[in-house]
């Protein structure tokens, strides 16, 4: 019996039983040699479970916020299911060191179902390589991104509550030769920071680094970033005045819900830059406009 | 000359940026647990990674998509999963993972299975794969509950919902020690509720008590049992087992009716005479039985224990029925944990 995505989230206990006889189906094709294997073909199975029930999609109702995968049409989801299986079976291969070729031969031996099923050669030809295949590529993304290393900026200066912190980051950061993103912050703080003693910084810089943690992964950092761009792109000037509006509306555009917008314009208010109660239309004087520039643009 | 060869000899500018990234890295590092694999299928007792961060692993199919559509701020609009991505192998990984599944839904042309027209059951489901799901959901609503407590939301009717669906697909599982593994985690993630477990003026229980495993669902009549063999067992009577490991004392619940009725037998000298308060701790997770009194933390007996140790007591009435293997199974769950102690006389 065919299922969907939908069944999966709000008809867990009548669906499932169909989503693991596809698995299973699928797993048995891709295992090859371990197809009758039941702890092999239970172990693909499983993970594909588990996986859709840490995404939240099994059994999760109208309590946890739908994704992607629940807009996708059926043929997708079950190319999504496809492809995870092939994946784990590969892996299960080669954790049991069994030759990858052998994948590639059940292929051209598969049942005349499997003609339709062609997807790793097709799909690596035409989209190239994954981005971020590594953590270290993530990290060198995010360090020469204008727009991410603006954020990194901003939470290291969230640390000048804490003086003695800021100043621990701000010595690494020179170490570094980081010297764009200090010149800026230590224009801004070094009345703050001067006189201050250099003692015990390796404990300061611990504390730094939980807090910059925290910052970084919290939507608000980035939301206010991404709101601020937006408010200074989208802003129209009323003829005659120097007032800016913008309407919230704008601000979402198709990537950003109302909620999140929220949050991106609360948090500019947080910092000073806005004054703003949740009024549809958003206003500011141009000399908010040039300090929301600023926000989001890095220290030139 | 191409732009390659152009290029040769070149600094790459990414290199500027090199000492930033691995200082990122250094202060974004999660240390990942010994056991960084997520628990295998088959191993029964383990617990599940606790490496992986369901606030992140959530985002990661719109993350995927976006960057599938090449949208040019998806990694501002994604920040947070991205500094997160830098210090969390168990979530990169997963990110591989599912930018691969996705990216193949997105191949023009590409010619998609769709599951057959197979009738399939609960009967005909490999019972590992139900026992592993009722345990992922118990994880699932242990996560959400320990993440309500950090943010400080309410999340519980999203956990019930998931212990729910947990012990409702339990239930088709006939072995009873199956149950038992389906539900390992089942009490104690049941205590992580706000409000939930024993209000703490109440005094520890005197006696806990739990189900007993049996073969079957209801005919326990010619099953061969370990324990329960002082307790009155009319024959055919459906029941649910229960018994307290330490003090190795016998109960039963009954059904007369609607009504279930707990029956104790062979308490000890202190608990004679007196009124009993009756614990049922998951009670509140289903909600198909109207508790006496109307709160399964404390339901009074309505007789005092009798001088020869033995209480029948009224628990709630419910339109479920012992006598359905479903139903059993679905009580038996409910009565995972049973506790009694003494109501203090004036």
């Amino acid at each position: 019996m065919p299922f969907t995505a939908h069944d999966l989230r709000y008809d867990l206990e009548r669906s499932y039983p169909s989503l693991c006889a596809y698995l299973q189906q699928r797993a048995q094709r891709y295992l090859g040699p371990l197809a009758f294997d039941a702890n092999e073909v239970d172990q693909v199975v499983g993970h594909i479970v588990e996986q859709l029930t840490r995404l939240q999609l099994l059994g999760g109702g109208d309590h946890s916020p739908q994704t992607a995968l629940d807009r996708f049409s059926n043929a997708q989801f079950y190319a999504f299911l496809n492809r995870s299986v092939k994946n784990k079976a590969i892996d299960r291969l080669r954790k049991r060191r069994l030759p990858a070729s052998t994948l590639a031969e059940l292929e051209a031996l598969g049942n005349s179902d499997e003609e339709n099923n062609p997807m790793s050669t097709v799909t690596n030809s035409i989209w190239g390589s994954t981005p971020f295949p590594t953590p270290e590529e993530v990290a060198l993304h995010a360090a020469s991104h204008q727009e991410l290393r603006n954020l990194l900026k901003h939470c290291i200066e969230e640390l000048s509550a804490a003086p003695r912190q800021l100043q621990a980051v701000m010595q690494e950061l020179t170490e570094l030769g980081a010297g764009d993103l200090l010149k800026e912050i230590d224009e801004k703080y070094h009345t703050l920071l001067a006189g201050l003693p250099l003692a015990h910084l390796s404990q300061h810089k611990d504390h730094a680094h939980k807090k910059l943690r925290h910052c970084l992964q919290k939507s608000s950092s980035n939301l206010a970033v991404l709101v601020a761009f937006r408010l200074t792109e989208y802003g129209h000037y009323f003829t005659g005045t120097e007032e800016v509006s913008v309407a919230t509306q704008t601000l979402a555009q198709d990537d950003l819900s109302k909620q999140e917008v929220q949050t991106g314009l609360k948090h500019l208010v947080s910092e000073g830059l806005l004054d703003w109660h949740g009024e549809e239309t958003v206003r500011f004087s141009s000399i908010q406009h040039k300090h929301l520039a600023r926000f989001y643009e890095e220290g030139e | 000359m191409n732009e390659r060869d152009q290029n040769e000899g070149l600094p790459d500018p990414r290199n500027e940026y090199l000492p930033l990234a691995q200082w990122l890295q250094q202060v974004l590092a999660i240390t990942p647990q010994p056991n960084a694999e997520l628990t295998s299928i088959t191993d029964n007792g383990a617990r599940f990674g606790d490496d992986y961060h369901m606030e992140f692993y959530q985002q990661l199919p719109d993350f995927v998509l976006a960057l599938l559509h090449d949208d040019t701020q998806a990694t501002l609009r994604f920040a947070p999963l991205l500094f997160h991505l830098i210090g969390c192998p168990t979530c990169h990984a997963a990110y591989l993972e599912i930018y691969d599944a996705m990216r193949a839904t997105v191949v023009p042309g590409e010619i998609h299975l769709l599951a057959g027209n197979g009738t399939h059951s609960m009967a005909t489901t490999s019972t590992r794969m139900l026992v592993y799901l009722c345990r992922l959901l118990i994880n699932q609503a242990e996560t959400v509950l320990r993440q309500a407590r950090q943010k400080h939301i309410d999340n519980d009717a999203w956990a019930r919902s998931l212990l729910q669906q947990a012990i409702q697909i339990s239930s088709h599982l006939t072995q009873s020690t199956l149950r038992q593994r389906a539900l390992h985690d089942l009490v104690e993630v049941a205590t992580l509720f706000d409000g939930a477990g024993e209000p703490a003026e109440q005094s520890p229980a005197a006696h806990s008590y739990t189900p007993v495993m049996s073969g079957g669902a209801t005919r326990h009549g010619g099953k061969t049992r370990r324990r329960t063999e002082t307790i009155d067992r009319p024959a055919e009577q459906p029941a649910i087992y229960l018994q307290s490991g330490l003090s190795e004392l016998e109960g039963r619940i009954t059904q007369n009716e609607d009504m279930l009725e707990l029956h104790l037998v062979e308490l000890d000298q202190k608990l004679r005479g007196h009124f009993l308060t009756i614990s049922v701790p998951l009670g509140s997770i289903l909600e198909p039985v109207r508790w006496l009194g109307g709160n399964p933390y404390a339901i009074r007996s309505q007789v005092p224990v009798s001088e020869d140790g033995s209480l029948t007591t009224p628990l709630g009435k419910t339109e479920l029925r012992i006598s359905n293997p479903e139903d059993h199974n679905l009580l038996e769950a409910l009565f995972k944990k049973l506790d009694v102690r003494p109501i203090e006389t004036m």
